[in-house]
């Protein structure tokens, strides 16, 4: 390779477009000549600058709500007012075939979407389970007694969520809270199985398709059953088997 | 919220204003939204982007048509555009750092967006040649230009004379 080869390559081969069996030849010309190895230098040491002191423009919050509002505007077009049911299968039929789900909350990056397809559900709970977890608000009654906790939430939702006791098992009762799962309140237990905390998310079960039985998202595991006339969705850090196990028994 | 961020980021360097930045990344969003079958996985970055400067260059004809230069290739070397120095955020940084700034603001847009696309977007010469419509060879070209520009600039000798690799 001579010079002016170099010259047309070294740029690419700063930028890491180069195969490498070119990147071979590049560097072997490089090293004898220095003419060469100083623009290569200069192409680093520009690009080192402008990742070090040139901004990276985020965008505001402001304008975050602003396209919020343009999505949640444009999402009814179709229909009058339509209940969030019907706005998902708008969502999910016709042309648009689910994307529109997908782009929505790839752009905000957060699931705003009807989180009923499964993935999104287990997203949802660990999102909200880790909430909770760091926000250290996790049970708003604290309590060992289901005679306790069962009443408190009966009381603030629509429906009233069985609660067991499980002590035997390992599994103690530490409380409970109500949290938000598909905009809508629903009940949270918390149960502590040696060092690991459990939310189990308990709800009627809705007309969508069941999530999978058993997830892992960011490194939590999501546990899914039904039992008692209710799903349950149990998040922890605890390992997938016993996790498994527990929501099975919670819910039966 | 990386993508949405990533709009911002160029659209902020291509307008060099921070509404017009938000106009241009809100149009693109309703835009994404209409044409969002055309969606594939893990090119979805590069395809927003896409769009963002669509948006981004429809809007300028509409606001800007002065700033829509043709390019061929020549008398843009001097085509530094003064305009783009934002003066609001110079206080809080070194003189160094705020004339690279101002040099990168003041590329002439064909090259100030493939290095925006490349440097701080990390794209790909392939992508950056779907993005800006462009062949590989014209990314390449832009892109040698574009830093070429900024070597010289003449906003940064101002400063400090010299901003070779070779004293860093
Ligand atoms: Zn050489």
């Amino acid at each position: 390779m001579n010079c002016n080869e170099a010259a047309a390559t070294i740029a690419a081969y700063a930028d890491g477009e180069v195969d490498r069996l070119r990147s071979h030849t590049i560097r072997k010309h490089l090293r004898t000549c220095p003419s060469c190895a100083a623009k290569h230098q200069e192409l680093l040491a520009l690009h080192a600058r402008i990742r070090a002191e040139i901004p990276y423009f985020k965008a505001p919050s402001a304008l975050r709500e602003r396209v919020l509002a343009t999505f949640a505007d444009a999402t009814p077009a179709r229909g009058d007012r339509v209940r969030s049911a019907d706005r998902w299968r708008w969502m999910t039929g016709g042309a648009l075939a689910g994307c529109a789900a997908t782009i929505v909350a790839w752009v905000i990056g957060t699931a705003i979407v009807d989180w009923r397809t499964n993935e999104d559900l287990a997203v949802e709970a660990v999102t909200t389970h880790v909430r909770a977890t760091l926000g250290n608000h996790r049970v708003e009654v604290a309590s060992s007694d289901q005679h306790t906790v069962k009443p408190w939430l009966s009381a603030r939702l629509d429906y009233s969520p069985p609660v067991r006791d499980l002590a035997r098992e390992g599994f103690a009762l530490v409380g409970g809270r109500i949290d938000y799962l598909d905009r809508r309140p629903v009940a949270a237990l918390v149960y502590r199985y040696r060092d690991h905390m459990i939310d189990v998310f308990v709800r009627p079960p809705t007309t969508h398709a069941p999530p999978a039985a058993l997830r892992t998202v960011r490194g939590f595991n999501v546990a899914h059953a039904t039992g008692s006339g209710m799903d349950w969705l149990a998040v922890s850090d605890l390992n997938a088997a016993e996790l498994s196990n527990f929501v099975a028994r919670v819910a039966q | 919220m990386p993508h949405l961020n990533a709009a911002y980021n160029l659209a902020r360097w291509l307008a060099r204003d921070a509404n017009d930045a938000d106009d241009v990344v809100q149009d693109a969003c309703v835009r994404a939204l209409k044409y969002v079958g055309s969606l594939h996985g893990n090119e979805a970055r590069a395809w927003f982007l896409t769009i963002v400067r669509h948006a981004f260059y429809d809007w300028l004809g509409r606001n800007r048509p002065s700033e829509i230069v043709q390019d061929d290739g020549t008398a843009l070397d001097t085509a530094i555009d003064h305009a783009a120095v934002d003066p609001e955020q110079s206080a809080s940084r070194n003189d160094q750092t705020q004339a690279l700034v101002d040099a990168v603001a003041a590329l002439p847009l064909q090259y100030r967006e493939v290095l925006v696309l490349r440097e701080l977007e990390e794209l790909s010469y392939k992508e950056i040649a779907r993005v800006a419509d462009i062949p590989i060879g014209t990314v390449m070209s832009r892109l040698a230009r574009a830093r070429a520009l900024l070597q010289r600039s003449p906003l940064l000798h101002a400063v400090a004379g010299n901003m070779s690799g070779s004293e860093r």
